[in-house]
């Protein structure tokens, strides 16, 4: 009995400032959770919009689609659909990860409405080497994958950046993020261009 | 006559953290911050209001509570006040300011660990009354944003030729990529640290 006083008198303090604190943070916590899960995803729609030109509204089309990785790693993503404002499907984006060569790196990828061609990538969130691989993001290596055909995309270092083709022409002296971002897409292709076209024939 | 003395040590308290004991340039504490988020000066500016909100507010606290401190268990006291206020200013800049969260990433939440709080919870906030405190707090919070303000303008400089995204320098200056890459932080901070001696040797 003597002891749990001893405890009581030592610690009372903590005890009562680790419910205070917490009760604190509570109280911001669910005054603020609100606005910051908007602000995610209307980051998320920002980037879908200057994809998916036209587009009005977006919807989750396909929640946790698995998709496999090279390393046999299993990933979840949802599938985003893109309305115009007659309700026609304009396209379809989802969320992609892979390593890079300093971090993750995290895109949105666009495709058009019939699953056919890619309509380009945005980088969510990357953490490239500044003036090299933080290149991805600049037009003359993202435009490339404008209007790529929706399949397995490979990488080269002679070729032209302007003709639209499945060769995607590296950024030289970011050969890594470069096949980084080529890697990504070819991870998710396959299943997500299944996903879509199945889903379109029921 | 007390009134007078109270005023000198105030203000011998506050000048102490910007120039004598300034957290980074003299005690070579928060090197962490100093180092990661000092590549422009919008970041750095960022970290460095949230450290002097809760270096502020956890020397408020620890100050009301330091007769009620056991020795044993101040540290964990500390910590817990600490890990609050980061938490709450972590949420606001989620909240106001999501593209500058999502560049600060986890030095937000590594400011729990920065020793410039824990640091002036021990030897400042947890010995004096609350004015001593909130002074003191302003005064090396005021200290840790303009070094690293100055770190960071020199980088963003630079790096991009730009000051707080504005450009100032001419169309010819080749951008050098390296000052915004960790490198350049250790070269920066290096060659300010040696100047802060040159003048301190001087002035002796």
């Amino acid at each position: 009995m003597s002891k749990i006083i001893y405890f009581t008198k030592q610690s009372w303090l903590l005890i009562v400032a680790s419910f205070v604190f917490g009760l604190i943070i509570a109280v911001t916590n669910s005054a603020l959770s609100q606005r910051i899960e908007s602000n995610q995803t209307k980051k998320l729609f920002d980037l879908m919009g200057q994809l998916i030109s036209g587009s009005e509204r977006f919807s989750r089309e396909y929640e946790n689609v698995t998709v496999k990785t090279a390393a046999g790693k299993e990933i979840k993503t949802d599938i985003y659909k893109a309305v115009d404002s007659e309700s026609k499907t304009t396209g379809y984006a989802f969320i992609a990860e892979g390593s890079g060569f300093a971090d993750k790196i995290k895109l949105v990828i666009a495709l058009d409405a019939k699953a056919e061609k890619f309509l380009g990538f945005k980088v969510l969130s990357s953490n490239e080497t500044p003036g090299f691989g933080s290149k991805i993001s600049e037009a003359y290596f993202s435009n490339q994958f404008i209007g790529a055909p929706a399949a397995i995309l490979e990488l080269t270092k002679i070729g032209s950046p302007e003709k639209i083709d499945n060769q995607i022409v590296a950024i030289s002296g970011a050969t890594v993020s470069s096949q980084a971002v080529a890697d990504i897409f070819n991870t998710y292709i396959d299943t997500v261009r299944d996903k879509l076209t199945k889903g379109r024939d029921k | 006559m007390t009134k007078i003395s109270n005023i000198s040590k105030l203000s011998e308290t506050f000048s102490a953290g910007l120039w004598k004991e300034n957290p980074v340039l003299r005690l070579l504490l928060g090197m962490c911050p100093t180092l990661a988020v000092t590549a422009a000066v919008k970041p750095a500016l960022t970290m460095s209001v949230c450290v002097i909100f809760v270096l502020t507010c956890s020397n408020i606290v620890v100050s009301l509570m330091r007769n009620l401190l056991k020795p044993h268990l101040r540290i964990l006291m500390f910590t817990l006040t600490i890990a609050t206020f980061v938490t709450i200013a972590d949420l606001f800049l989620k909240a106001f300011m999501p593209e500058m969260s999502t560049k600060l990433g986890p030095y937000i939440p590594l400011i729990i660990v920065n020793c410039i709080i824990i640091g002036r919870a021990e030897a400042c906030a947890s010995k004096n009354g609350i004015m001593i405190s909130i002074v003191d707090a302003l005064g090396m919070g005021l200290g840790f944003t303009i070094a690293l303000c100055t770190l960071a303008s020199v980088r963003e400089l630079l790096s991009t030729g730009k000051i707080f995204e504005f450009i100032v320098m001419p169309k010819f200056f080749v951008p050098w990529a390296a000052m915004s890459m960790p490198v350049g932080a250790f070269v920066t901070l290096g060659l300010i640290l040696g100047l802060m001696n040159v003048i301190t040797r001087k002035n002796a």
